[in-house]
This record gives structure tokens, C-alpha cells and sequence, in this order.
């Protein structure tokens, strides 16, 4: 397999972890030849996570726009709310191959570990998710989902305490503990194999757009536009695509504004600066040092400081264009869907719906534009709610929270010295 | 690069705890008898790294630490020491440095070896070639898991002497040394002419006699760093005065 997209990715990672990187290319080839593999994954795509997932013409949509027809690709009505889940399914069938007995994952959003937790009960394996502190307090719901799944959520409290540190905790685990553990690596980055690996789990995405504009429009769309956080469900959108005209749209996180440590845009805000980190080259928002830089985003799950290396390349093979929309731009977004269609996105695919708001009405009528609505917004009720109905929200959790305990709750909490809240429900 | 004598190469993250008190560390160990120290650029990102190396690396970037601080640091005491100096960091900063650049430096503050643990020797990245003929020794990392193969290419690398991992993990001090990073060490020993030094885990005196007659040297990274939070330079300087 090849290990680069042009001069970005590689496998820059201590001699420890070579072992482990080559059993799972290993595994990988091996597995993608056989026939029982793929219908292994395909049954449980199928059954599991629901696929095909719909794609749905947003009529309302496309007349309030009054330009191109707008359709979504709806991986929010996946099994667990995101595209997260076709790579995990796809990952924990290698790790059973390789006779792993525990799934560790990184978590930004949450999402991921919640696929991850999801698959790792299903297949019958423990799981150890990793999450920044400051994620773990924006995203609970998806904490409390990953406990109830069986996964332990362990808190990374170091660095800038969001996805980029819980990568760097579950690769440190992964050298401590690689006999017995695979890390189920949630988007298309880190070191070879797995942004190909990621990638391929994610393509369906593509394909089963390309299909199903065949079946309703009997031709390819025009636009395809995804959120790229570390670029997975873009990827997966995408890849099926490049090699044909489709113009395609990689929609960045514009935070607040334009200066480090305000957005997670590493390719749309100022010059993209190339870098060696997390196992890969590809660009990176850091200072003149190479020292990561502090990101922010509305989205969790975009709020990360680099960006898988495959859209690297794309980015200078001018092949996909990499855009960002605000925070602001992203609530509008994800009000106006949930008005128009009753369909309420996650803030990350938010962000692809905010660029599509602006670039739909300047494509003519029988230009087709897909978005891809990565996930749905359950998640995001502790951002959003605040955002948007600050008052309403404050007096349910101070209702919440002074009400007594509930005396049929089994629930209690423990924090051991590591800092991990082993929460048993 | 090493003496024929039983090497003790230690560890200090530059600026930490501040530039000031991290020069003092530095004459100290040299003082104590200690045979190369290494210099650890501190990242933001430590792959490779446990909790002792990882909270110094952030509290000397806290400091306001940069790469340039790092190689004046070296300058600065390049005349006072008469012993190797090597700078130990992650890819990231000498490739944002650009890697002509940092090598470039490197050879004016006289730093004379370069570990950087996570650039595999088969990757397309080759410094190895960049520090040829300038005095600097690209010091490869091994550790226990390798296949034999791969260990035969990197070692035919290396220059100066070979870094082991005492076991499959991150740094950090550990209590036991494992059998089987001590087998380790006498399987390497039987394919290199070059020394070898061991590393990670070692935190006592009682360690370090144990590779005696083993390695050619041990490397003693968070240990250090634990007893200078714990006591000071004097914790330091008297536990380095006890392993020589
Ligand atoms: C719903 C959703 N969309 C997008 C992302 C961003 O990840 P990626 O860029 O890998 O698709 C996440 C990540 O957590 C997510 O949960």
C-alpha cells in the first residue's frame, strides 16, 4: 500500500509502534481480499447501522435558496447520529481478525467514542475512550452513552484538553499496551495505514451518492459539500468523486475570527503551514515554532489542529476547495434546516450546510448540489440550547440541579487519582 | 561520542523549570560525572512521552520556551562542559525550523548528536544524510518488539551509539527493569560494534548496576527530573554522584 498522497502522510511514529502499524496493513490487504469480509461488513452496514443511509431532496430548502437543487445525504440517521460509525464497524472486524481484546478510541465530539463503545459491545470487546476535559464537558450526553455502552470515557487533562490531546493519549496507551489493544482510529489522519483505511470504511458514503443520483436524477451531482474536521466523512464523500468533474467543497471551522487560537481552519484562513505531527505530514495550525496552536469551534468535532494528509494533497493538487464558515454562520444554519425540514444537523455538518446557504442560490436551477449531513444535533442540546434559548435553558438545568436526588437512581461516582471518571450507571 | 567506561547519559527538558535553574542542572550533571547529557526540546505534543517529561515540556512551553532559547541554552555552556551534548526533540520542530536550518545551528552551538524518536529511518524524511560530515551523530532508537531485520537496517544507521528502549512504552520512570529488555540489550549487543546505551524506566541506583556488564550505558531521563522536583539540584547531584 502506499503510504503517501503525494508528499503528505507517511508513518512518523517511534520504532515501537511500527510492529502494530504493519500487522494492521497486513490485516487490512488480507482482509480486503476476501469475500467473507466484505460481507461480514456489508451485513452489518445493512442491519447495524441502517445504510443505505436516505438521500433526500430538500425541496423547501432548494425554493427558499431559488438556486440549485439541494439534497442531503443524511448519515445523521446512521445507528448512533454520524457517519462515526461505518469506519468503527469497519476497524473493530480488523481488530476481531487480529485477535485484539480491547478497543481504545480517541474522542472529540464524542461521536466516535460512541461508535466506538456501540461496536466494541456489539462485537463483545472492552473499550477505553479518550476525551479531552473540555470536550467531555460539552458533549455530555455522549459521555453518558459511551458509560452506557460499557466504555470507560477517560479524561485527558493536559495540553489544550480537546481532541488533539485525547489522540495523544490513546496513541501513549496504545505503545503501552499494544498486545492485547487496537486503537480504533476515528478519522482519516494519524500514521499509515490509517488514513486509507478510514477513508475506504467512509466511501460509501460516496458510492451510495453516486447511485442514488443515478436512480433519482440519472446523472452525477455537481457540488458535493462536507465538514472537515480531521476529514473523514468529507473523504468519504469525496473520494468516490475525484476522479470525475464534481466540484468539490471541504468546509473548515471559522470559529470567531481570523487569529490563532479563534478558529480550527487550517487550510482556509491565512497561508496552510506544513508540519510532522500525530504520525503524519500534513498542514497544521502552529506557531512559527511548531508548537501546536490552540483551535476553537462551536463543533467539537471540528476543533482540531490539524487535518488528514489525503486533503493536504487535495488542497495542493487545487483539487478540492477548502472554504470556512463563523460559528454565527454555523447556528444560523443549523436553526434554518431544523425550520425548513425538520431536520436538525449536528454543529459540525452545520457548517456545510452554512456554506451550501451561500453557494446554492448562485448555482442555476438545474445545477445539483449534495451535502453531507455528517450527524445529528441531539448531541449539541448543552451548546445549542445555550446559544439559542439561554434563558429557558438556565432554568431547566438550575431545576435539574436543585431538585433531590431521585432515590430510585443507582447511579454514583467515582474519580480515581488518575483523573479517569469511572461513572458506573 | 562515548569513553570506554560505563556511560551515563541524563536528561533535561530545556527551560524547565526556567532557563536559568535548566543551565545550572546541565553544569551539574556534567560536574557529577555524567558522560553525555541529553537536551530535550520541549513540544507541544510528546508522543513518546509519560506524565514526568510531558508536564516539564509543558511548563517550560508556559515559560515562553522557544526553539532559538533551546540553542542559546547550548551555547551558553558549550565552554564549561567538556562532554557530548545531543538535543533530543520530535520531527515538528526542526522541520518547521526547517531541517538545513536546524542542523545548520546545531553545528554552531556545537550540539553533537541528534535523537529524534519519531522518524523512522525508513521514512521520507532522511536528516541522516543532512547531519553526514558536520560532527553531529543521528542516534537511532530500538526497542524489544523489532523484528531482527529491521533492527539490522537501523543500526547500520546509526553513528555514535544505539538508544534502546528498555521495554514497549513510553517514558517514565518504572520500578522493576524487565528480563526481557535485559535480553533485549544482549541480543543488539551481538549485532552492533557500536555501544549501546538503555534507556527508559531506570530510577535507582540498584537499576543501573543491573545493566552493568549488560549495556554500555544507561539513560536516566524521568528519574532525574523526579528528583529535581522532589529535591532540588543537590537530589540530582547526589544520586548521580552515587551511580558513578
Ligand atoms: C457529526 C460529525 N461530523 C463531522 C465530524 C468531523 O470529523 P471528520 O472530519 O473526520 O468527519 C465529527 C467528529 O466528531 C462529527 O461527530
Amino acid at each position: 500500500m502506499n503510504s503517501y498522497f503525494g508528499q503528505f502522510g507517511g508513518r512518523f511514529v517511534p520504532e515501537m509502534l511500527i510492529p502494530a502499524l504493519d500487522e494492521l496493513e497486513k490485516c487490512y490487504e488480507a482482509s480486503i481480499k476476501e469475500e467473507g469480509f466484505h460481507a461480514e461488513l456489508a451485513n452489518l452496514f445493512n442491519n447495524y447501522v441502517g445504510r443505505p443511509s436516505p438521500l433526500y431532496y430538500a425541496e423547501n430548502l432548494t425554493k427558499m435558496l431559488g438556486g440549485a437543487k439541494v439534497y442531503l445525504k443524511l448519515e445523521s440517521l446512521n445507528h448512533t447520529g454520524a457517519h462515526k460509525i461505518n469506519n468503527a464497524v469497519g476497524q473493530a472486524l480488523l481488530a476481531k481478525r487480529m485477535g485484539k481484546k480491547y478497543l481504545i478510541a480517541e474522542t472529540g465530539a464524542g461521536q466516535h467514542g460512541v461508535a466506538t463503545a456501540t461496536v466494541a459491545a456489539k462485537v463483545g470487546m472492552k473499550c477505553k475512550v479518550f476525551m479531552g476535559e473540555v470536550d467531555i464537558k460539552r458533549q455530555y450526553p455522549n459521555v453518558f452513552s459511551m458509560k452506557l455502552l460499557g466504555a470507560e470515557v477517560v479524561s485527558v487533562k493536559y495540553g489544550t484538553r480537546t481532541l488533539k490531546d485525547a489522540v495523544n493519549a490513546a496513541f501513549k496507551y496504545w505503545i503501552e499496551n499494544l498486545d492485547d489493544t487496537y486503537y480504533l482510529l476515528g478519522s482519516a489522519l494519524g500514521p499509515h495505514p490509517y488514513p486509507t483505511i478510514v477513508r475506504d470504511f467512509q466511501s460509501v458514503i460516496g458510492k451510495e451518492i453516486r447511485q442514488q443520483m443515478e436512480d433519482k436524477e440519472g446523472r452525477m451531482p455537481d457540488v458535493c459539500i462536507a465538514c472537515v474536521g480531521g476529514g473523514s466523512n468529507a473523504i468519504g464523500m469525496f473520494s468516490d468523486f475525484i476522479n470525475d468533474g464534481v466540484r468539490l467543497i471541504g468546509v473548515e471551522a471559522g470559529g470567531t475570527g481570523n487569529k490563532i487560537g479563534e478558529h480550527a481552519a487550517r487550510l482556509s484562513v491565512g497561508t496552510p503551514t506544513e508540519g510532522i505531527v500525530q504520525g503524519y505530514r500534513s498542514y497544521f495550525l502552529q506557531n512559527e515554532d511548531g508548537q501546536l496552536s490552540d483551535t476553537h469551534s462551536i463543533s467539537a468535532g471540528l476543533d482540531y489542529a490539524g487535518i488528514g494528509p489525503e486533503h493536504a494533497y487535495l488542497h495542493k493538487a487545487k483539487r478540492v476547495e477548502y472554504v470556512s464558515v463563523s460559528d454565527q454562520e454555523t447556528l444560523d444554519a443549523f436553526k434554518l434546516l431544523s425550520l425548513t425540514e425538520g431536520i436538525i444537523p449536528a454543529l459540525e455538518s452545520s457548517h456545510a450546510v452554512a456554506y451550501a446557504l451561500k453557494e446554492a442560490p448562485k448555482l442555476s436551477k438545474d445545477k445539483i448540489v449534495v451535502v453531507n449531513i455528517s450527524g445529528r444535533g441531539d448531541k449539541d442540546i448543552f451548546i445549542t440550547a445555550k446559544a439559542l434559548d439561554n434563558d429557558n435553558w438556565k432554568k431547566f438545568l438550575t431545576n435539574e440541579t436543585i431538585s433531590p436526588p431521585d432515590p430510585l437512581s443507582t447511579s454514583r461516582s467515582t474519580q480515581n487519582k488518575e483523573g479517569e471518571d469511572k461513572n458506573v450507571i | 561520542m562515548i569513553k570506554n567506561k560505563f556511560s551515563i547519559m541524563t536528561h533535561v527538558v530545556a527551560g524547565y523549570p526556567d532557563m536559568d535553574t535548566c543551565r545550572e542542572l546541565i553544569l551539574t550533571m556534567a560536574d557529577s560525572g555524567v558522560s553525555l547529557i541529553e537536551i530535550q526540546i520541549p513540544f507541544s505534543d510528546p508522543m513518546a512521552d509519560g506524565p514526568t517529561i510531558m508536564e516539564a515540556s509543558q511548563k517550560a512551553l508556559d515559560n515562553g520556551v522557544t526553539v532559538s532559547d533551546c540553542f542559546e541554552l547550548v551555547a551558553s555552556v558549550r565552554d564549561k562542559v567538556n562532554i557530548p551534548l545531543l538535543f533530543m526533540s520530535y520531527v515538528n520542530i526542526p522541520f518547521r525550523y526547517g531541517m538545513e536550518a536546524f542542523v545548520k545551528e546545531c553545528s554552531r552551538v556545537g550540539i553533537d548528536g541528534l535523537i529524534i524518536p519519531d522518524v523512522p529511518f525508513d521514512e521520507r524524511l532522511d536528516y541522516v544524510s543532512l547531519v553526514k560530515g558536520k560532527g553531529i551523530c543521528p542516534i537511532q532508537v530500538v526497542s524489544p518488539d523489532m523484528e531482527d531485520s529491521r533492527l539490522k537496517d537501523v543500526i547500520s544507521q546509526s553513528e555514535g551509539f544505539v538508544y534502546t528502549t528498555l521495554k514497549v512504552g513510553i517514558t517514565g520512570a518504572m520500578k522493576e527493569i524487565s528480563e526481557e529488555g535485559k535480553q533485549f540489550v544482549r541480543r543488539l549487543k551481538g549485532y552492533t560494534k557500536l555501544p549501546v546505551l538503555a534507556g527508559f524506566g531506570i530510577s535507582s541506583k540498584e537499576h543501573v548496576e543491573q545493566l552493568r556488564g549488560i549495556s554500555d550505558g544507561a539513560v536516566i531521563g524521568s528519574h532525574v527530573i523526579n528528583l529535581f522536583n522532589s529535591s532540588g539540584t543537590i537530589g540530582v547531584r547526589n544520586f548521580l554522584s552515587s551511580v558513578q
